[in-house]
């Protein structure tokens, strides 16, 4: 067992954890953060998906320590104001959400995009999904949704 | 009004917040792990287990085994034929044989590495060919499970009158669900003793039922409760981890949580049927059909789970959506060693979709007639008789969804080597097949003044907890939705039956305005519509209270004539036409599909939004059937070798919302979750020989299939 440091959003944070532990699991059974969830546990699916420094990484596929002195997000970051982020916003007004068990992992990964590059096209947002799997909703609402919140998010740092 | 707007899903904030509990994420203070040790042979005997060393394991509180269960040993949605646990024998690879509870889930996994199990090879029967002609028998009564046949007119004398014929053999594979969450569940014991599982589940009442066999105690000391739940596709209409769970708190008298790795639900859990088909269809110059004939051979593994159910439905749903007057269809389904197949979005229909898609565009073919042109002449509509001779006399909107895609068909242009088209029609029974299956709920009202609904209907993701308030409150004629709900718990709700066959929205819907009549006549009686709040007219019952007023509906059908399958098996269908469009490298032998336009008569739609979903969702998942998705026993182990349509594999696609209302649905609707897939596997076989010149029978044509494929065409040409 270590002691590791990290910010988890936002908060300073500290758990000790196991040498060969993964970010998963720390998170989700030493920390309670049950919003990363684990769908295949080697890194294909993409429901286990956070940001380290903002970046899209697999959890099941990080080792907890890997992330002693990072910035770590889960989706719990985008609401921590109190209010939706836009993305969470366009999820639930396009229909992006069935079983939602995909759904943190989606928003995460459209969240680091929309860092990045603050008018992406369709492809690009293809692209920053694709490593997110989803048997529900054949992707599309999904991406019209990040479209949407894109253009909010484009309007909101304009005004 | 609600219905037909695009209510936000009441289930989505808590989703987009993260704070949906799954059943993984349930959790309960002192709770223990389960494990299930599966067997490593195909078919085999038991000849002895060593538990020795797991039991010598620290943290592992129990093992057990059949001999541990008090009840029945055997379950099953249609037939009681599979063991919780193995006794003395295991029919495939993956069976259940014990189940070990540890204080943590890494040793209950470690112990369950540490059984040994000695075992006895019997013969194994991998193929349902093989299983025909066996002398090994996998059951004592034999190895068919199953034979159906579908007789209308007669075949002979349809096809001496053909002026084209056209026969040919398709086959399809075993598709796992691969719904993001794998199986898992939560059970303890209540205040009183009863055992309570809360899992991931399409169907708590019958759950329930299942678990009180196990356990022989009478189904009110059992409360089932449906987590959130991470997808279901057919695959979580079978028990899965509750009836562990469940014989696990019996015995250890404590909280106990257990999740299947993803590794293990692809071993263990049910697949889409293989069903290998014969298929004779015969035309006349003019296109009108005379005559079809199938031969349909499936493969179920060696539990029965929906194998009747899909023997049955695809022997009825085997013409496709087609007025033919002389039909002979002969479905038999085997028992096999290989994976356990069973319910799996469309019930065997898809795979029927690529076989009468593909004739069709066959007889088109040879008389020169367009593929849509075909499809119009011989469309069921208003009036037609079914392969079962069922007159459809209300909603029957097959030709408007042709119609709906006519002008992007009449205006394709290829563009280019490798640029194809094609189109895949289908028609889809809504309900069980010829069989009752109602749905029941109620409704009351509350201190606050609100109306609450108590449904027993699982939401699976695909959103009928949302489609129901809708139903509910235009039936009210409510301004705000001033409903509660209370859902998907068997101490709260009435049996509505499984969420499956396309039924939800149509039968519970259909239940949930009986009893919005019956509360609504009370509401008028006890003045609401003259203005009183539904807070006094709760405050005014007194002690006498408000009542509960009850819904029921069971859609009329009538059991299939055993020898011919004639009547009326289901009380409504929905159509669908989609068109795909795809471009194939004939070199890579990869094939992209790039747009599809899939319109879709579902009655009417009751949230735009969740319908266009279904059909996006649909869509992909039938672009899995045909292109990549293939389930190999023994290879298939995990999602490194288990290929599933990312967003780089999805094509544009224009969801078409056809309304052909049904006047025995609610508010006009039918159902659209399963069709939505059944016809996307055959369009895209259908464009790809348009694109190519080569005929795919075999799903999936994957990169390796259709390369083969493309090479030998270019050699025998050559």
């Amino acid at each position: 067992m270590k002691t590791i440091h990290f910010t988890l959003n936002g908060k300073r944070t500290s758990v000790d954890v196991e040498d060969n532990e993964t970010l998963l699991h720390a998170l989700r059974e030493r920390l309670g953060i049950t919003s990363v969830k684990e769908g295949c546990g080697i890194g294909e699916c993409g429901t286990c998906t956070v940001l380290v420094d903002d970046e899209p990484h697999y959890s099941c596929l990080t080792l907890a320590s890997k992330a002693n002195g990072r910035d770590i997000k889960t989706v719990e970051y985008l609401s921590s104001s109190g209010v939706l982020h836009p993305l969470q916003e366009a999820f639930v007004r396009s229909g992006a959400v069935q079983c939602g068990y995909c759904t943190p992992g989606m928003l995460l990964s459209a969240y680091s995009l929309l860092l990045k590059n603050a008018d992406p096209d369709a492809h690009d947002i293809k692209e920053a999904i694709s490593g997110n799997l989803c048997r529900c909703t054949g992707y599309i609402q999904i991406e019209e949704a990040i479209k949407n919140a894109a253009e909010v998010c484009k309007c909101n740092s304009q005004g | 009004m609600f219905i037909g707007q695009d209510i936000t899903r009441v289930d989505a904030l808590d989703k987009v917040l993260g704070t949906a509990a799954f059943a993984h994420d349930l959790k309960k203070n002192n709770m223990l792990f389960a494990c299930v040790v599966r067997s490593s042979r195909p078919h085999a005997v038991i000849k002895r287990i060593d538990v020795s060393a797991a039991r010598a394991l620290e943290g592992v509180v129990t093992i057990l085994s059949h001999e541990d269960i008090p009840g029945e040993n055997l379950f099953g949605a249609i037939k009681k034929d599979q063991p919780f646990l193995a006794a003395g024998r295991v029919r495939y690879k993956g069976e259940a044989i014990l189940v070990v509870v540890a204080t943590t889930e890494e040793a209950a996994r470690r112990a369950a590495d540490l059984v040994s199990i000695e075992y006895e090879d019997l013969g194994n029967i991998s193929d349902p060919f093989i299983s025909i002609q066996s002398p090994v028998l996998i059951h004592d009564g034999g190895n068919l499970l199953s034979h159906r046949k579908v007789v209308k007119g007669d075949v002979a004398k349809g096809f001496e009158s053909s002026d084209v014929i056209v026969e040919n053999a398709y086959s399809t594979t075993w598709i796992d669900h691969a719904y993001m969450e794998t199986e898992a569940g939560l059970a303890y014991l209540d205040d009183r003793g009863r055992v309570v599982v809360a899992s991931s589940t399409q169907n708590i009442h019958y759950k329930m039922k299942e678990i009180s066999r196990l356990l022989a105690i009478p189904p009110e000391e059992v409360r089932v409760v449906q987590a959130t739940t991470g997808g279901g596709f057919g695959g979580k209409l079978d028990v899965t981890v509750e009836g562990y769970l469940a014989l696990a708190v019996w015995h250890t008298k404590r909280p106990v949580f257990m999740r299947y790795t993803r590794e293990e639900s692809l071993l263990a859990q049910t697949k889409r049927h293989p069903l290998y088909i014969v298929y004779k269809t015969g035309a006349r110059k003019d296109g009108s059909l005379t005559a079809v004939e199938v031969n349909i051979v499936g493969d179920t593994g060696p539990y029965n789970s929906y194998g009747e159910t899909v023997c049955l439905r695809a022997a009825v749903h085997a013409t496709g959506p087609y007025e033919v007057p002389n039909v002979l269809v002969n479905s038999r389904m085997f028992y096999t060693n290989n994976p356990v197949s069973g319910a799996m979005r469309g019930f065997g229909v898809p795979q029927l979709a690529l076989a009468h898609e593909s004739q069709l565009d066959e007889i088109a073919g040879l008389i020169g007639m367009d593929p849509l042109d075909i499809r119009m002449k011989n469309a069921l509509k208003r009036g037609s008789l079914t392969a079962t001779s069922q007159a459809l006399n209300h909603s029957a909107g097959l030709l408007e969804t042709l119609k709906a895609v006519e002008p992007f068909w009449r205006e394709r242009r290829k563009e280019g080597p490798g640029s194809g088209f094609g189109l895949g029609c289908m028609y889809y029974g809504i309900g069980n097949t010829g069989i009752s299956n109602p749905s029941s709920c109620y409704l009351t009202l509350t201190p606050e003044g609100r109306v609450e609904m108590h449904s027993g209907v699982c939401d699976i993701g695909q959103g009928s907890d949302t489609v129901l308030l809708q139903i509910l409150c235009d039936a009210l004629g409510m301004e705000e939705m001033g409903i509660d709900l209370v859902r998907g718990d068997t101490d709260t709700s009435y049996d509505a039956g499984s969420t499956s066959a396309s039924r939800q929205t149509y039968i519970s819907g259909m239940a949930v305005c009986n009893a919005a009549q019956k509360l609504k006549k009370y509401l008028k009686e006890h003045g609401h519509y003259d203005g009183k709040p539904l807070k006094e007219i709760y405050r005014d019952a007194g002690d006498k209270g408000v009542p509960i007023f009850e819904g029921h509906f069971d859609p009329p059908t009538t059991a299939p004539d055993p020898e011919t399958s004639q009547g009326a098996p289901y009380a409504t269908y929905a159509f669908a036409t989609h068109m795909t469009q795809v471009d194939v490298d004939e070199v890579t032998g990869v094939c992209k599909v790039i747009k599809v336009h899939a319109a879709h008569d579902v009655g009417r739609a009751i949230n735009v939004s969740s319908v266009r979903g279904q059909i996006y969702g649909g869509v992909a998942m039938g672009i899995g059937l045909a292109l990549m998705e293939e389930f190999i026993p023994g290879k298939s182990g995990s999602f490194d070798n288990y290929y599933l349509p990312t967003s780089m594999d999805m094509p544009e696609v224009e969801a078409m919302i056809v309304e052909d209302r049904e006047p025995t649905g609610p508010f006009g609707a039918k159902g659209v979750g399963e069709p939505a897939l059944i016809p996307q596997a055959a369009a895209i076989v259908n464009a790809i020989k348009d694109a190519t010149g080569v005929r795919m029978r075999q799903l999936p044509c994957d990169i390796e299939r259709l390369k083969l494929a493309l090479e030998k065409d270019k050699e025998n040409k050559g």
